[in-house]
């Protein structure tokens, strides 16, 4: 058999890492054996705003194995910020103890370094800070009147708004909000770094490797060339091992000044104060529609907050550009510098927050003009992205519905809310559209063929990332398919910043730019083999059989693959719809979900195994923002209040429903060669609604704040709409 | 965490001269709360007795017609243990539904009644906290108390006791034994072993220094028919209630021969309402009786600025808790 094709793209097959991870073989940041290692502690302020006045290090010094303290007073001078304010990019400096000052609580203030971690901890709460205090800034309400508007992408409009509006028979405005959230991936942060003659290699869940070697080296002003990061497995990332967080630098720095090896793992305490978080918004809505269900004008104004020194806004407006057919539209976004972290991407950064919000509204608009929802938004679909003036690639959003409606039986919804009763059981249907942009990327990769008795075997190397999400399957089986070698014979090496450069695990391009990257390097392969034989390009060959015409027994080649100027025309968007039941208990506030079904369209399915877990990761997510993913903040002190997993709830798998994953089949070969779409973030973004929106089908209540908890719904009064 | 002594205690005898000797030493049970407390810098032991291999993990009935839990039985072998399921219902329901099953392997009985309150501001040591620093002040009085207490609490501590197994041991009535530091043996009525806050929030319990809990002691089971517990929380598992109920009804002839009710997440203590049981006795059950049964055990709830939602929320798992439970066995 010369030629394999089962192995390739579009078959369910397990992770090709699979063994390797639940056997403990997979070796994560932390779990690399390093020589003559020592271990860093992070310290944390305990002031939200103010100055260290005085800090005493002398009795940690004296413990033993203690090696080194570092604070503000020994830390070497590092890259600072070219301008006030900076947008909080993947390449941004993580500068660490260069002053005094504490801009929120919690901000790393020292760092101490022993012989163990039990040293390292135990030295680490001896050291004694005193501060000049001020009040911090920590109320999003309170300090309004300082919101600012971040940037130029942050405002846009089309149309005439107040005409839309006036124009309307039927309008809603009402304004929604959703907390602070935090990333939480199982795997902490970790790093394991050696600084060596001007070089610093270092083991650390970066989920971007080209960006984080550049702000580490911006950080230490050192070439780019001299930082090699090595992270072979990621145990979930969600966006908060995207930027370069201060443990890596505070790691770097410690082994710099000690000449050793230094380990850090972030405590789950501090992936909540050091790690990154969503931010809360404030989203104000304004949908103004004709008796029709078409939509005259839809308006969506965010107000968040930053940090007083680094901005980051969540893009919760950009699904209110693009999803619907609407003349006349207006988004906004403001911040206000608050006393608190820099806030930075989460799981579908705008789209997850921001559907909630449209989705909601929709929701409340269809109700108001008596309309199925389903109808509402095929009405107002279009296949033009408006925001951008571009045509989709492929939008099927309306078979998405439509499909939904028939798996899920939308047709048992009762319109009128609270009229489907069990028991004590109040039960509810609820619909979400679902839009996440789908973006691909320039990606490069080297294939390594070597041929053995008669059998090939194929080496990808790339600076890709697996965070959990299944790229070294997903590219195994690309390369088998365009190698037509068994997916066996293929080694997916990743994770190296010295292999070809990617664009990383992130915004849901991870698979449609590795997966053609590494397509790339396998044809550039098959043709530079053939053109040495003098055949034509479509000469079709077996790749063992070019290997032997040329007489090698290993060849290399390499490939670039990148957007292309069709790609560049059109807007490319993921499309989807979730559909919920849910049952709520008419008097104590605790709902079930009961089941949901997933219809999504995403391209070509790489392998609907991974894909599935993808989107059941992104159900579960989407669940979590509605059931109880908050961190609160402490009014009088600043600080996040929620600081263990044990408050900060995720769903456990008794919240989750019998999910049903569809994925229609599509290839959208204008997002790519391939046709691949992004689908990492697509499952979360029509969750929250869809589940709020049942609630209101199942009890009259509409619930406008996430997350909804049972405190909230037994205080919430039944609209006044409803009989 | 701090560095500490650690002691195997071989017998009773060896765990209580080690804890007179060492007045800031500790038991330690399944350690599922002192060992996370320790971690995170609240609980700053210098000496832990490892109290675990002291064969006080027997369940066997006693000589007043009930059972006797060992004081180091785990919590999952307790609860799924058939005595225990069949005359206990009530209890297997509460155990059972507190934290996971990897924490009831681990936690014993007698560490479950020694739990300490969830509250945020004793967990993070640079805030104010007079339950695990004298005299700092209350943090939550004034700041975040949406899951504090609506009973029983004053400006020195809102804190409420965690525990799912202790709402159902209050609503029971349960004795517990403990083994004092010159060996005699002690019994506490299971509504004087945990305390409010007082002018003393520090101490959860009214155990004296050193004293070891060996056993609790089940009455004649009375409510293995009709009975609830009632737990109303963010998620399925893994979470602490915002309210509980634990409800037991003895029936006779249609008639409510005998009533226990307990609420957890109101109070510092297991909230017992023996005025509710009393009134429920005699009666017939109905929705305005159990309706009525809750406006008299909410009367004088005193919530605070964030847990206003408490009252209603109680008033409703009260009338739901015993509908359940007499429904049940109906």
């Amino acid at each position: 058999m010369k030629t394999v094709k089962a192995s390739g793209i579009g078959n369910p097959i397990d992770r090709v890492e699979g063994h390797l991870k639940v056997t403990g073989r997979a070796k994560y940041a932390s779990e690399f054996s390093v020589k003559n290692l020592v271990y860093a502690q992070g310290v944390n302020s305990t002031i939200a705003k103010g100055r260290i006045t005085s800090i005493d290090t002398s009795e940690a010094e004296k413990q033993k194995g203690v090696l080194k303290v570092i604070t503000y007073k020994n830390a070497e001078k590092q890259g600072t910020f070219d301008k006030e304010m900076p947008s909080f990019g993947l390449t941004t400096i993580a500068p660490v103890f260069q002053s005094r000052e504490v801009f929120y609580y919690g901000q790393y203030i020292a760092c101490v370094v022993a012989e163990t971690l039990e040293q390292a901890q135990y030295a680490s709460r001896l050291i004694k800070v005193t501060y000049e205090e001020e009040i911090p800034d920590i109320h999003l309400e309170k300090n309004k009147d300082k919101a600012y508007k971040p940037d130029d992408q942050a405002d846009y409009s089309r149309g005439d708004m107040k005409a839309g509006m006036q124009e309307a028979d039927v309008t809603v405005e009402q304004t929604y909000t959703t907390p602070n959230e935090h990333q939480h991936p199982m795997e902490l942060h970790a790093a394991i770094v050696s600084w060596k003659n001007g070089k610093v290699k270092m083991y650390a869940n970066q989920q971007i490797l080209e960006q984080a070697t550049t702000a580490i080296a911006d950080t230490f002003m050192i070439p780019k060339e001299n930082v090699q990061i090595i992270t072979p497995y990621i145990g979930g990332g969600f966006g908060s091992k995207l930027r370069v967080q201060r443990h890596v630098i505070m790691a770097t720095m410690a082994s710099k000044m000690i000449g050793r090896p230094v380990q850090i793992t972030v405590t789950r305490q501090q992936m909540f104060t050091n790690t990154t978080y969503r931010q809360f918004d404030e989203q104000r809505m304004r949908l103004g529609a004709k008796n029709d269900g078409s939509l005259t004008a839809l308006a969506h104004h965010t107000t968040s907050h930053t940090a007083k020194n680094l901005q980051y806004y969540e893009a919760c407006g950009t699904v209110s550009k693009m999803l619907y057919k609407t003349p006349n539209n207006e988004v906004t976004h403001r911040l206000v510098p608050l006393n608190m972290q820099c806030p930075a991407s989460m799981r579908a950064p705008g789209e997850a927050t921001g559907s909630f919000a449209l989705e909601s509204a929709m929701d409340e608009l269809a109700w108001k003009l008596k309309m199925d929802p389903i109808e509402l938004r095929i009405k107002n679909d279009t296949q033009i992205d408006l925001g951008a003036d571009k045509p989709f690639s492929s939008r099927l959003l309306i078979e998405c519905l439509r499909i939904g409606v028939d798996k899920f039986g939308w047709e048992k919804r009762k319109m009128e809310p609270g009229t489907n009763k069990d028991g004590n059981w109040l039960i509810g249907y609820g619909v979400s559209a679902a839009s996440r942009r789908a973006p691909y990327m320039k990606t490069s990769a080297k294939v390594i063929l070597k041929l053995k008795e008669g059998t090939v075997n194929a080496n990808v190397q790339m600076d890709a990332t697996d965070i959990g999400t299944g790229t070294y399957t997903i590219v195994a089986q690309t390369v088998s398919e365009y190698l037509g070698i068994p997916v066996e014979n293929v080694k997916v090496e990743i994770g190296d910043s010295e292999f070809p450069v990617t664009p990383g695990s992130g915004g849901s391009w991870g698979a449609a730019s590795y997966c053609n990257g590494a397509r790339k390097a396998c044809e550039n392969a098959i043709a530079e083999l053939k053109k040495k034989q003098n055949m034509a390009e479509d000469e079709e060959v077996a790749i063992v059989d070019l290997l032997e015409r040329n007489n090698l027994s290993t060849f290399e080649a390499e490939g670039t693959a990148e957007p292309s100027e069709e790609y560049k025309k059109h807007s490319v968007f993921s499309f989807g719809a979730n559909f919920t039941e849910v049952w709520v208990d008419k008097d104590t506030g605790m709902y079930r979900i009961k089941r949901m079904v997933n219809v999504g369209s995403a391209g070509k399915i790489l392998n609907p195994k991974t894909a599935y877990g993808q989107i059941i990761g992104g159900l579960t997510m989407g669940a979590g923002m509605v059931i109880a993913e908050q961190t609160k903040v402490e009014p009088n002190y600043g600080n996040f209040i929620t600081r263990t997993l044990a408050d900060y709830h995720v769903p456990v798998n008794l919240d989750m429903a019998n999910i049903e994953v569809v994925f229609l089949p599509e290839e959208d070969k204008i997002a790519n060669e391939m046709g691949v779409k992004g689908i990492g973030e697509l499952g979360i973004t029509s969750v929250a609604a869809s589940i709020a929106n049942a609630i209101f089908n199942a009890t009259g209540k509409r619930m406008r704040d996430l997350p909804i908890t049972p405190e909230k719904l037994i205080a919430a009064e039944i609209e006044s709409d409803v009989m | 965490m701090r560095p500490f002594v650690y002691t195997q205690a071989q017998n009773p005898q060896e765990a209580l001269s080690a804890a007179t000797a060492n007045e800031t030493a500790k038991y330690l049970g399944g350690g599922t709360n002192l060992i996370d407390l320790m971690k995170e810098d609240v609980e700053r032991p210098t000496e832990l007795i490892e109290v675990a291999d002291l064969k006080f993990n027997e369940i066997k009935p006693n000589s007043r017609g009930g059972f006797t839990l060992g004081a180091m039985a785990n919590n999952s072998d307790t609860a799924n243990h058939p005595d225990i399921r069949k005359n206990y219902p009530l209890l297997s329901m509460a155990m059972l539904s507190a934290a996971t099953a990897q924490i009831r392997n681990m936690a014993t009985n007698g560490g479950n009644l020694l739990q300490r309150t969830r509250c945020p501001y004793f967990y993070e040591t640079s805030m104010p906290c007079n339950k695990r620093e004298t005299g700092t002040g209350c943090g939550a009085r004034n700041g975040m108390n949406a899951l504090h207490a609506i009973f029983g609490w004053n400006d020195h501590c809102v804190a409420v006791h965690p525990s799912d197994m202790c709402v159902a041991l209050a609503a029971i009535g349960a004795n517990v034994q403990v083994q004092q530091a010159n060996g005699q043996l002690r019994t506490i009525d299971f509504s004087d072993f945990h305390r409010l806050p007082g002018d003393r929030p520090e101490k959860d319990t009214n155990l004296q220094p050193g004293e070891l809990i060996t056993a609790i002691e089940l009455p004649k089971p009375v409510f293995s028919d009709h009975y609830y517990y009632l737990k109303i929380r963010e998620r399925s598992s893994y979470a602490f209630a915002l309210i509980s109920v634990a409800a037991g009804l003895q029936m006779q002839s249609g008639t409510i021969a005998n009533a226990g009710l307990a609420m957890g997440g109101v109070a510092h203590k297991p909230w017992k309402l023996t005025d509710v049981e009393k009134y429920l006795k005699g009666k017939k059950p109905s929705q305005s009786t159990f309706e009525e049964a809750a406006e008299l055990a909410m009367k004088d709830a005193k919530p605070l600025e964030d847990n206003k939602y408490k009252v209603e929320m109680g008033k409703k798992a009260i009338v739901r808790a015993l509908t359940q439970a007499y429904e049940r066995g109906a």
